[in-house]
């Protein structure tokens, strides 16, 4: 149950549109100053259920409880303490950088605020600061809209898909912001679809498809509980993943996009009667690749599917 | 709060070049064309020929009365003796140049004084309402008037005309109040609707929903907005009305008043709208359904009276009725159609139902 350290208690809640199940009982508590992760693909219910958290969407059943007081019955006063980045941010276009900010700042007259400059010095945009926002580019927007969720000091900062349609460049950028409001002592609640940024950032992760937390660990130890393996990429013409099941050492494997993956607690042997396959003809590998297992692999073996479907 | 909501929200509104553009294109297209179009008729005089083909002193009398300066005011009067004179006026007339004219045929002195009836040719473009009526009408008195000094008899009956007015008001002065409650109206339905709903696809209202900002504050600094690009155009039509078209206001703190109250009733019909609307396109076409009957059924084209009366309870209780009425009675003194307490009961209650209605339903997304 929840305890003093849980800056978020979540505990089976639901939230059903017509007969589609967005969110079917999920439950998780987020400690005091971590960074935690939802991953999952699109639709799978994490948007609706960090909605849920911030207070903009009111669950059908099951309790929230954000740094102790009632969701949503404390929706106001929890709205003071926290800062959200929405997935689509809309901002006033014709708005410069700077007024955007001091906007923002008259929203919190009882809370103490992040001064404009350090809120822009945060987030690097010191060179657009009296650019008008329509004129930023989406990576820059994006850390905008994540400047604005510190406006006001929050002990709790939620971030819904921050770097989705950013370049790589653009994404390190935001996860270095990221990395510094957990120094800080931010506690971060994050979706993201992007299985590197979640390894890369989040101390705890909970998987999520179809409304349902799947699994729930650190990273780390997922990829442990699940491969003690490595896994084996190739492309091959064969469709049928039943052709590669039985091959020695195999103990799980995926085709994708007609890229096929294989999870193997014996290398040499899968690689000798891959390599036998291919001398005799009946096979045709291209782009061969070992590695070892990543949260991809997790996610595909407990959802079947990739993530970025 | 709600000082820089609003403060942000101008300086968006007026950097919007194409915005900015028609708040002011739109008032001044409005009343120019409205002022071109009433100041030419009515207002003025008409011009009318009169052809005396008589060679006696009825025929001379007849010309003499119609050069009085009196009828100056009315008629401005060119003369002509010859049967060529009276072709060339009718040339002129079917041409438009000249609204009339009046043939006195010849012996008609003659016939006056044997006690036999003269007619005198009226000839008029019968499908130019309704100056046409005014014309015949003022011929008709200056005959009877000239008739009477023949037959010596004094008239039992005289109406003597006395204008409610103390200014003399043109066509233009009749309709500026309702052209003006018109665009009140329209001000606060498009200019609310449209752009809330469009505040609300963009999502701006839900990222601001996600802050402490109460839902108040934002409506508050909206309404604020609204009020301000209302009054400022408003200002511009009653400006341009008064300098290029004289345009008369009887009461100008009056009509001020009247002029806020009806945009803030707007406005709150706007944002109601703007409550029960999802989409851009919803609005259009909801603010566009109540546009339509406002305008043909507020008396703003043509009088109350001649709606048929099944349509009488629209016209009841549509408020652009009451709003109208209150400016004309404002601005020109006019007879009222309802007293003025009636029309500003009926313009407070649809802004407050309307305001309670869209702060009920207003959604942030």
């Amino acid at each position: 149950m929840s305890d003093d350290l849980d800056a978020i208690h979540v505990e089976d809640v639901k939230k059903y549109y017509g007969a589609t199940k967005a969110v079917d009982g999920i439950s998780f508590s987020v400690r005091q100053g971590e960074i935690f992760g939802m991953l999952g693909p699109n639709g799978a219910g994490k948007s609706t259920t960090i909605e849920m958290i911030e207070g903009l969407r009111a669950p059908d059943s099951g309790s929230i409880t954000v740094l102790g007081m009632k969701q949503p019955q404390q929706k106001q006063a929890i709205k003071e303490r926290i800062g959200i980045q929405l997935q689509t941010t809309a901002l006033y276009p014709l708005l410069t950088v700077t007024e955007i900010l001091d906007l923002f700042h008259t929203f919190y007259p009882n809370h103490a605020t992040i001064p404009t400059d350090d809120l822009i010095r945060m987030v690097n945009l010191e060179e657009k600061r009296a650019t008008r926002s329509k004129n930023l580019s989406g990576g820059q927007q994006q850390r905008l809209s994540v400047a604005l969720a510190l406006v006001n000091d929050p002990e709790i900062v939620f971030l819904d898909e921050p770097t989705t349609g950013m370049d790589p460049q653009a994404r390190r950028q935001l996860w270095d912001v990221i990395r510094e409001l957990r120094g800080r002592g931010k506690t971060i609640l994050m979706t993201t679809h992007y299985m590197e940024e979640a390894q890369e950032l989040c101390d705890r992760i909970a998987i999520v498809d179809h409304g349902k937390i799947l699994e729930m660990d650190t990273p780390a130890a997922l990829i442990r509980k699940f491969f003690q393996d490595v896994a084996i990429e190739f492309e091959d013409g064969i469709t049928d993943v039943d052709a590669y099941k039985n091959l020695p050492g195999v103990i799980n494997a995926s085709i994708i996009d007609g890229k096929v993956t294989l999870h193997s607690n014996d290398v040499p042997q899968t690689m000798g009667a891959l390599l036998s396959r291919e001398r005799s003809g009946t096979a045709n590998f291209r782009d061969l690749n070992v590695r070892n297992a990543t949260l991809e692999d997790v996610f595909l073996k407990l959802t079947g599917r990739a993530l970025r479907d | 709060m709600v000082i820089s909501l609003y403060i942000a929200a101008l300086k968006e509104y007026l950097r919007d070049r194409t915005t900015l553009f028609w708040t002011l294109a739109f008032p001044i297209l409005f009343i120019v064309l409205f002022g071109l179009i009433f100041s030419q008729s009515g207002g003025s005089t008409y011009t009318v020929a009169v052809v005396n083909l008589d060679t006696g002193p009825t025929g001379q009398r007849i010309v003499q009365v119609f050069q009085s300066p009196d009828l100056a005011k009315v008629f401005k009067i060119k003369t002509g003796t010859t049967v060529t004179d009276e072709n060339a006026f009718q040339d002129q007339l079917k041409n438009g140049k000249i609204d009339m004219v009046i043939v006195i045929p010849p012996g008609l002195s003659q016939n006056a004084q044997s006690g036999q009836t003269t007619s005198v040719q009226l000839y008029y473009d019968a499908s130019k309402q309704p100056s046409g009526q005014i014309m015949v009408g003022t011929v008709q008195g200056v005959l009877t008037q000239i008739n009477q000094e023949m037959t010596g008899k004094a008239p039992l009956l005289q109406a003597q005309t006395q204008s409610v007015n103390t200014t003399t008001l043109g066509a233009i002065d009749f309709l500026v109040p309702g052209i003006l409650a018109m665009s009140l109206m329209q001000l606060g339905l498009f200019g609310t609707t449209l752009p809330i709903v469009s505040l609300r696809e963009r999502k701006i209202l839900r990222r601001l929903g996600a802050t402490p900002l109460p839902r108040w504050a934002l409506l508050t600094s909206q309404v604020l907005l609204r009020l301000t690009i209302t009054l400022f155009q408003t200002a511009l039509i009653l400006g341009i009305g008064y300098y290029a078209f004289g345009v008369h206001i009887a009461n100008p703190a009056q009509t001020a008043g009247i002029i806020v109250l009806g945009s803030l009733m707007f406005i709150s019909l706007g944002y109601f709208l703007a409550s029960i609307a999802k989409t851009q396109d919803a609005a259009s076409g909801i603010t566009q359904a109540v546009n339509f009957p406002m305008l043909f059924l507020s008396g703003i084209f043509f009088p109350l009276s001649d709606l048929p009366d099944f349509l009488n309870w629209i016209v009841r209780i549509i408020p652009l009725t009451y709003l109208a009425d209150a400016m004309r009675q404002m601005m020109i003194n006019s007879t009222p159609s309802f007293p003025i307490t009636t029309d500003l009961a009926v313009i407070a209650g649809w802004t407050v139902v309307c305001g309670i209605l869209a702060a009920r339903l207003f959604s942030w997304e």
